[in-house]
Parts: structure tokens; sequence; C-alpha cells
């Protein structure tokens, strides 16, 4: 028992900052642009299939946990510029439109890539022994990981001049244009960010669950869950409601079945809607 | 006849003054030209029967496009060989392909509009059973035959048979039949069953439950959602005196749990058993290391040196047909790997449409009764439509019955065929007796 409660909590927090880090982009790119980014998963997805071709070129993960996102941040910016700037007031478009670029995304990567998944090697293999089970190092350099790129965010938004441009846009855009502010500048970078995000998180998790053209389904569902748990627009929220859930997921499992402690998550949810719909931490 | 030539390089072709007996000389041998270019060409003539129209539908986007892939590449590459061998009854075949999008409304659909607007004589395809459950009140109403892809519920043959159903491959009660014995002889007598939470998962674990514990054996049901990523929460929930782990899942979350069996060390205390459906499609490399040592039932070995050997010369004529290689890859694309198991249906079926038709003079739609019965008796042999070995069709469920195979992923990581067995040892009662119906 203690052995898997121990596991469970460790497991918790590792998918809770994974699923954290996707969450933030969605949010980040929520709070900033009012667009729900339907095509989020699909760009997790496409995170994890370029890391594949470029494990495949290179030979490297850290290599491809670099790169891959960068190519998903140029691909957000093709988003943004291309598509959503020309109906970001529009928000029922957006989510027509950013659901239309989910489905290209996919039957691109269907094509490009086949239908079947694709392996990518953990680089990490060693074990950790907990009781008579183990414990992957993989999963623990993973949260490590996704602390450094939310640190990382953290310092870009309190510490930078975007970071400071971005707060503000957020807090009032005409003032922000008013000021000198580029805002239409900011809202691509901030699509951008949000992109390489879910990226970062499609070549974390890729080693752990492998790369398929329709990964990216599920996610997508599990980051709205924390989106609208944490508030909408609230970082720190996204971050606790992921870990949160995630906890209760793993803990739950121990005394229920997995399945059963999914519905919990589905549960707070409802609850969350229905007494605090402005999220558990605020908008 | 005096003839009155101009020169065409002074006044231009379209100038030039024709006689009657050019023209008609001229027409005349384009004409024959014509002809004989045809004849040589297509065997089907003008004024031959209209074409049987034979409706597909695959899984080619949303879910198990790797298996949708290599059916329907199967499937037009057999159609393609018959029609080139004179096709049936000298009848061209015509195939109509659609998407399932692993939708059964979708699904149901197009099978609609394969009957209505495109006039299919009959429907194969599909390894969904949702869609072809979907199709079942379509396939009575309008008396065209659905030839099962690879659908594996049982009660599609069992107590859910339709008369105008088919099913020449393998599903869950068959594979238990073909797989519990020896893995409870020689694998272990506990059981945990981690599988996918729907019907298919559900099938699996009660047939092999079923005959595990009516041996004297034990299980646990554990049942997870088809897209987990992860799996440990699932994984530490199994029994620790369990010694065979049962696993089934498609795409990402098959490969996830394997290789997270061996994340956590459970692979070191128990042994792993799982259907090839799990990676069909999926290279072992894939798959990877974790796999070593993994047990697999499959309905037909994926690499050509595991075939028997009185198959090969069948196999190999099958495989460079299809475009695939002896190790289970694609000519030319060495990342795409067969779905073996399952694609042979769709290269069987076009060969027992061929019989039927051929044996009951079957002209139309109106006939299919006919066809079916005819179908539903065959018991082919092994042969280059059927390279699988001997094929038996059962009269009163139409469900077909061939060898199965275990086999062990070996260090190199290929599937190593340990046991081999015979379709006799899988043919249960039926459930139901469709001679009664049609």
């Amino acid at each position: 028992m203690i052995s898997n409660i121990s596991i469970a909590l460790m497991n918790g927090i590792v998918w809770g900052l994974i699923m954290a880090l996707i969450a933030l982009g969605l949010n980040l790119i929520f709070g900033l642009l009012h667009v729900i980014n339907m095509a989020h998963g699909a760009l997790y997805m496409l995170g994890a299939v370029a890391a594949w071709y470029l494990i495949e070129l290179t030979g490297s993960f850290w290599i491809a946990l670099i790169i891959a996102p960068l190519f998903v941040g140029i691909v957000g910016i093709m988003i943004e510029r291309g598509l959503i700037r020309t109906i970001e007031d529009k928000p029922i478009i957006t989510i027509i439109c950013t659901f239309g670029i989910m489905l290209v995304i996919q039957e691109l990567v269907l094509m490009i890539f086949g239908g079947a998944p694709r392996r990518i090697d953990s680089p990490i293999t060693q074990r950790f022994p907990i009781f008579e089970l183990q414990y992957p190092a993989m999963r623990i350099m993973i949260a490590f990981i996704s602390i450094i790129l939310m640190s990382g965010l953290w310092i870009f938004l309190k510490k930078t001049k975007y970071g400071l441009w971005m707060r503000a846009v957020v807090q009032d855009r005409e003032m922000a244009v008013g000021l000198g502010i580029p805002v239409t500048k900011v809202y691509m970078w901030t699509f951008a960010v949000g992109s390489a995000l879910a990226a970062f998180s499609g070549v974390l998790a890729a080693p752990i669950v492998s790369v398929e053209f329709m990964m990216g389904r599920e996610v997508l569902i599990m980051a709205f869950i924390i989106v609208i748990v944490g508030g909408m627009g609230n970082l720190a929220g996204s971050v606790v409601a992921a870990v949160l859930i995630s906890l209760i997921q793993g803990v739950g499992s121990i005394f229920v079945s997995p399945s059963m402690a999914m519905v919990f998550s589905l549960a707070i949810l409802i609850i969350v809607l229905l007494v605090r719909p402005q999220g558990l931490f605020g908008e | 006849m005096e003839l009155k030539r101009t020169k065409s390089t002074e006044k231009g072709i379209l100038k030039k003054e024709i006689s009657r007996r050019d023209f008609i000389k001229t027409t005349a041998m384009g004409a024959a030209g014509l002809g004989i270019g045809s004849w040589l060409t297509v065997p089907f003539t003008y004024g031959a029967e209209p074409p049987i129209r034979i409706g597909m539908f695959n899984e080619y986007s949303v879910f198990a496009t790797e298996y949708g892939y290599w059916m329907g590449k199967v499937a037009k590459t057999a159609v393609a060989k018959m029609n080139a061998e004179g096709g049936i009854a000298g009848r061209k075949i015509e195939l109509f392909d659609y998407d399932t999008k692993c939708d059964p409304k979708w699904a149901a659909s197009m099978f609609r509009k394969m009957v209505l607007e495109d006039k299919v004589d009959m429907v194969m395809g599909s390894i969904h059973s949702g869609v072809q459950k979907a199709c079942f009140p379509l396939a009575e109403e309008y008396k065209v035959p659905l030839f099962s892809g690879g659908a594996m519920t049982y009660e599609f043959t069992g107590k859910d048979a339709i008369p105008y159903y088919i099913r020449n491959h393998s599903h869950a009660r068959s594979q238990a039949l073909a797989g519990w014995k020896w893995a409870f002889d020689n694998l272990g007598k506990k059981w945990t069953f981690l599988n996918a939470d729907y019907a298919w998962g559900h099938s699996l674990a009660r047939e092999f439950g079923t005959l595990i514990k009516a041996a004297g054996g034990k299980t646990q049901d554990i049942f997870a959602p088809p897209a987990t990523a992860d799996f440990i929460p699932y994984l530490q929930k199994v029994d620790p005196d369990t010694e065979v782990l049962f696993t089934a899942f498609l795409g990402t979350a098959a490969l996830g749990v394997l290789r997270q069996t061996v994340e956590i060390g459970l692979h070191k205390r128990l042994q792993r058993y799982t259907v090839i459906c799990c990676t069909e499609g999926i290279g072992q490399e894939v798959v990877g290391k974790e796999s070593i040592g993994a047990y697999y039932i499959e309905y037909h070995p994926r690499h050509l040196d595991q075939v028997p050997k009185e198959l090969h010369p069948y196999e190999m004529a099958y495989r460079k047909a299809c475009g695939v290689d002896e190790n289970g890859k694609e000519i030319g694309n060495p990342k795409v790997t067969i779905a073996g198991s399952h694609m042979y249906s769709m290269w069987i079926y076009p060969y027992q449409i061929k019989l039927a038709i051929e044996q009951t003079g079957w002209k139309n739609r109106n006939n299919n009764a006919d066809m079916i019965r005819a179908i539903r008796s065959q018991k082919l042999k092994a042969g280059p439509w059927c390279p699988i070995g001997d094929l038996v069709m059962r009269e009163q469920d139409h469900q077909g019955f061939s060898d199965f195979y275990i086999s062990k992923v070996e260090p190199d990581l290929k599937l190593k065929v340990i046991e081999r067995v015979p379709k006799e040892k899988v043919m249960y009662p039926p459930e139901t007796d469709l001679t009664k119906k049609i």
C-alpha cells in the first residue's frame, strides 16, 4: 500500500506538471488573445512528430527537445498571422477556425507520418526502486524540465520587456496601444510561445506515450478541464489545478478503479462550474 | 475516278482534299486499330455483361489507420489481379472504396450510399465492430452481403448473427480457444487482464477468463480507457501473485502498456501475453525492446520464415503481389509494417465471391441468397488465393476457421512461432443456425 501511494503521488505530480505545461500554453493564448485554441492538442502532437523526425535525423532527444518547439512556435506564428489575426474579434469563428486547423494538421500528419504509432526512445533508462516496484528516472527528469520551463515562463512574463507588454495588453489593450506597445507583435509572440509550450509537452511526453497523429485529442480535453478549474487566463491557477487533478486521479485510483478516478476529475469540473464558474483561483 | 491531290506542304494539312476512298480507308484502319488496341489491353469488351460491383469501406482516418491502409491495399491488389485474369465469369469487378472514419453512423450512411447510388452487389471491409453492427440492418434490408474485414466481436457470428453477414477470419472466442491452453500450461495459472474498456477488451477478458477459471485458474480484470497514456495507476493494481498479464489495447496505448510494464519492473515477475491485434501494422522495432519475451497470438505469421513450409509458395506470391517483403515490411517503405493477421481476409473474399458466383450462376443482387449459401459451405484448400492454409466456412453461423499461431518476441525483435494451433481446436459449437433463415 505504501509503495502504491508513493508511486501514485509521484506519478500524479509528474503527469500534473506535463499537463500544466500544455494547459499553460492554452491559457496563455486565451488570456491574451481570448482565443479558445482547439488546435492546441494538434500542436502538442506536432511537437512530438517533429521530435520523432529530428531524432531520426540527429539521434539526439535533447536536440529535438529544443528544435521541435521552435518549429511549432513558427507554425504558431503562421497560424496567428495568417488566420487568427483576421478573425480575432469573433470568438465563435476562432473556435471553428482553430478546429479546422486541428483537422488540417492531423490529416497532414496522417498523410506524411502515417497512421501507425512510432516510438521515441527514452534518453534516460535508469529506474529506481520503490518498495517492490520501480519508477522510471525519465519521468522525474520530465518533471524537472517542466518546472524549469514554467519558471522560465514566469521570469519571461515578470522580468522582460515582452513579458511586461504581454501583461499590459491583458490588462488594457486600448491603453497598451495608446502607450505605443506593439500589440499585434505581442499577440503573435504569445501565440508562438503558447504553441511552443504545447510542443514541449509533446516532446516530453513522447517517450512515455509514443507518437501518433491522434495523440492530441485526449490531452486537449484534459487541458480544457485544467484551464476551467484553474481559472481562464490564470496561469498559476492552471499549474495548481493540473497537479491537483492528476494527484486526485492517481491517489484515487488506488482505492477505486482508475476509470472511476477519472470520473472524479470530471465531477470536480462540474462542481467548479456550478460553484465557482470563474475557476478555483479566479480569472 | 481521278484523284485530285494537292501538296499539303503548300496548303496545310487541313486544306488537303480527301477522296471518298481515302476517307473510308483511313476511317476503317483507325477503327480497326482502336478495336484491336482495346481488345489487347482490356479483357472486357463492349457488349459484355455489366461489371460486378463490390463496395468496400475501411478505417482510413481517425483511428486504426494502419489496418485500413493494408485492408484497402490488399483488396485493390486482389481485385486488380482477378480482373487481369479475366474477372469473375467473364465480368469485370469494380471496387467502390470509402472511409468509415471509425464512425458507425457515418459508415452506415456510406453503406447506404454504396447500395443505392453506386449500386454495389456486396460490401466488404472494416475492422470496427461498431461499424459492422451499424450496417447489419442495412445488409438485411437491402439483402446485400457484408463481408467482415476484421471485426472481432464473436457474437456477430453467434447470437447476433444475421444471414447477410460473412466472416472468414478469427474473433475473440476463437482467439481464446486457440491461445488459452498453451499459455495456461506453460505461462501460468493466475491471470490478470488489463484490457481496453470497451466491447473488444471485455470480450477477450470474458472469453479467456471463462476458460481459465473452468480449468481451475484465477483471474483478475482491470479495464482502462482505450486511449490511456499513463498505465502506472493500472499496473499498480495488478495482483502480486499474477503469473500472466494479458493486455489488449490498440495504437499508442498498446505500446504504452508494454513499455510501462517494463518501466516499473513488472515484467520480471510475470509473463506478458497479448493478441497481435494490439500491434498489427506496427513494427516490432517500434514496440521496442520492452516487448522482448512477450507472447502473442497471431492469426497468420508476420515473418515469411515463420509461415509453415507447405504454404511458402502461396505466401511468397501473395506477398509479392501486395508489395510485402519477408519481414512483413512494405517493399520500398520499410517503416511500414503489414497487418498480416488481418489483411488476408480481403485477399480471400474476392476469391470466395468468384467461386460462389461461378458455382451458382449468380447474375445480380437478386441472386445474393444463392451466393451466400455457396460461400458459407466453402472449404478452401491452401493455394494462391488462400495463402493462410485451409479455410473452412461453417454453414450455421457463416464463420470461417483457419490455423492460429502462438509467437514469442525474440531478442532480435522477431516474432518467432512456438506453437501452431490447428483450426479444429478452435471450432466451438455454433450458437445459431442461419441455414433456417436463408
